[in-house]
């Protein structure tokens, strides 16, 4: 018996308005997101790696349904919640989870360490108030390294990174099946950013759960991610097991965003060959035809003008949109 | 026509109690020298910046301390800072949407400081600035020069704020995480741009930053703070392959890189000290595996050679050597 994936996404397309219409004129959108199709496995890690624009977080916020999807389907362990609403989305916002970017923005100043993490508890009604939820939140904090007198503290005594292994102790509270974290671990310091991942990574293995890690770092996100997805403008434009987009990336995009990634060593640093994309990023209100990447890429066709490459299978478990490659 | 800070010492009065910032900073740097200033937040590395631009102002105090250019004081109230500040030393932000008037076009932001600084005429300024523009890479200056802000992209805005820094031909520029909130493959260019100013006019450049590969690529020699001090300084290259103090050992082995195979990432347990507790002992001991009694004094900063080192043990290796798997 093979589980159905955790979180499959097919053709998900996310439209904002920019600007709305009038008797004479129709309203114009955004496409944030493109026609993004991919699949998560129970325990597995898929890392969203892009840039600023690319759309990584509105994919996010989709396959948690905080925003409406305008095509596509979005499938959770099997289960069709594209359009799902009231109770049943009630009950499926217990089973997946988030933890943001910022923990200074995202616990409430006002609430004491305890009650952040009770609250998911007490919304979904599991218990009726945060004493009976005691012994578990201890557990959680436990479980995420915070010391033991954390509980009654509130969260401005705590360091960013102690910050979030608190997000992180709130969003495990309902024992989920899926956890979207984006940029979880960017606003931290370096020798932090390691604890944070290394304890989602422990949790993962403990729990059994599976990860949408949004983030723009590749570096970081190679050490979690079982896999990782390239976005640019909207679109993937190569997914591939973590080792294979390092060794044998396919798309222009992807060569060059690994490229440009700085490494810690000044006698590599200095000699190494950077691909420079070309011209200005992509405005995503007016996108080109084709290939989203055809006017910053050096290896552009006329039917990379003209046609959307689609994604096609390399080698096992690696895709790929281009033309070209 | 060096910068020098000898033993500076800042601190800011809060409601919270007194945050001593700066505890002892010295450094220098010569002509066309590039430094880097590296630190999580909270090391000083700002404050440092600041206090070099004249820039501190109430709750911080200068306490103790010299800066000093060409051997005279930039912190009398001679008005000699002021004849420098902004001429023969220079800054650029981190974040350059919020330090662009997003109401004045990028010319007029650029001719209001060689109007002020320079005393040129409006003609002679807007040409200068149409040079500059094209100087830093922007394509198409003539048009460029009349757009707002908000019509540059987030590394054309970077490229803007260089032009403006670069404009009274500084001798020193100090950059204050330039490329923190930009995309790699922006901040590779803009990383590029700052070698080529450097190398074409002979800048000495302060590059302060929390990101080692940063400083790789760009830097000469790396100063190193923790907790309001310089830990260790020393050429790029010998501190990437000796470094001396156990925190420079720890981060370099917390930085994931992507030329290395995807083990468990290594992390430095535990958190900075606050900025609040006066401590006399080496700020980093309760991290340091190889604390020992004598560490409970503070270490002075040694000056052998080229290296420059505050540890009670320098160079012992303060963690096993990195294990695979």
């Amino acid at each position: 018996m093979t589980l159905p994936p955790t979180l499959s996404v097919e053709n998900l397309t996310v439209s904002y308005p920019v600007r709305a219409g009038t008797f004479w004129r129709p309203p114009t959108f955004l496409t944030a997101v493109d026609e993004v199709t991919f699949a998560i496995a129970p325990g597995e890690t898929l890392g969203l790696v892009g840039e600023s624009g690319s759309g990584k977080t509105t994919v996010g916020r989709a396959v948690m349904r905080r925003v409406n999807t305008s095509a596509g389907r979005i499938f959770f362990r099997g289960e069709e919640i594209t359009q799902m609403e009231g109770e049943p989305l009630r009950k499926l916002r217990a089973r997946m989870q988030l933890v943001l970017q910022d923990p200074y923005t995202s616990l409430n100043p006002r609430m004491r360490i305890a009650d952040i993490v009770a609250e998911p508890l007490l919304v979904h009604g599991r218990v009726k108030n945060t004493s009976e939820a005691r012994d578990h939140v201890r557990a959680l904090l436990d479980l995420v390294g915070m010391p033991a007198d954390a509980h009654l503290r509130y969260p401005h005594s705590f360091s960013g990174g102690q910050r979030q292994r608190v997000g992180i102790a709130r969003a495990l509270a309902l024992e989920p099946d899926l956890i979207v974290a984006d940029e979880p671990v960017s606003a931290l310091d370096v020798s932090v950013q390691a604890q944070v991942v290394n304890l989602l990574q422990d949790i993962q293995q403990r729990m059994g759960l599976s990860y949408l890690f949004i983030a723009h770092d590749l570096s970081v996100v190679r050490h979690i991610s079982h896999r990782i997805a390239i976005m640019y403008a909207g679109r993937i434009v190569e997914i591939a097991p973590r080792e294979r987009v390092f060794a044998a990336p396919v798309h222009p995009y992807t060569k060059t965003l690994l490229s440009a990634v700085p490494i810690p060593d000044p006698k590599i640093q200095r000699t190494r060959k950077r691909l420079i994309p070309l011209g200005e990023p992509v405005d995503l209100a007016n996108p080109p035809p084709g290939c989203r990447f055809q006017t910053r890429c050096a290896f552009a066709t006329d039917q990379c003008r003209v046609t959307s490459p689609p994604l096609l299978e390399r080698s096992k478990g690696h895709v790929a949109a281009c033309w070209n490659f | 026509m060096t910068l020098t800070v000898r033993d500076l010492h800042v601190a800011f009065e809060t409601r919270g109690g007194r945050v001593n910032a700066l505890r002892g900073v010295n450094l220098s740097v010569a002509p066309g020298e590039t430094l880097g200033i590296v630190g999580e937040s909270g090391s000083g590395k700002s404050v440092t910046a600041q206090a070099i631009m004249g820039l501190i102002d109430l709750p911080g105090r200068i306490e103790a301390g010299s800066i000093t250019w060409n051997g005279k004081s930039l912190l009398e109230g001679d008005g000699y800072g002021t004849s420098v500040w902004g001429r023969e030393i220079s800054m650029i932000f981190q974040d350059p949407m919020t330090s662009l008037n997003p109401l004045m076009t990028i010319g007029a932001q650029i001719c209001e400081v060689l109007t002020q600084h320079l005393g040129m005429t409006a003609e002679q300024a807007r040409e200068r600035a149409v040079d500059l523009l094209a100087a830093v890479g922007i394509s198409g200056p003539r048009r460029r020069v009349d757009q707002y802000p908000h019509e540059f992209s987030g590394g054309m805005r970077q490229r803007a704020m260089i032009a403006m820094s670069i404009a009274c031909n500084p001798k020193v520029l100090i950059a204050d995480e330039p490329t923190t909130a930009l995309d790699v493959t922006v901040q590779a260019q803009i990383l590029d741009l700052l070698a080529e100013l450097q190398s074409g006019l002979g800048l000495a450049i302060i590059l302060i930053t929390h990101d080692l590969g940063t400083v790789a690529g760009l830097c000469q020699r790396v100063a190193v703070m923790y907790s309001g001090r310089i830990v260790e300084s020393q050429s790029v290259d010998a501190i990437f392959e000796r470094p001396q103090h156990p925190y420079t050992q720890g981060l370099l082995r917390s930085t994931p890189r992507l030329d290395e195979p995807a083990t468990r990432l290594l992390s430095i347990e535990g958190t900075p000290p606050s900025l609040m507790q006066a401590d006399d002992g080496c700020a980093f001991r309760k991290r340091c595996p190889i604390a020992a009694d004598a560490c409970k004094e503070m270490p002075p900063l040694v000056t052998e050679g080229a290296v420059q080192i505050a540890c009670h043990f320098p160079g012992r290796p303060a963690w096993q050597a990195r294990q695979a798997g």
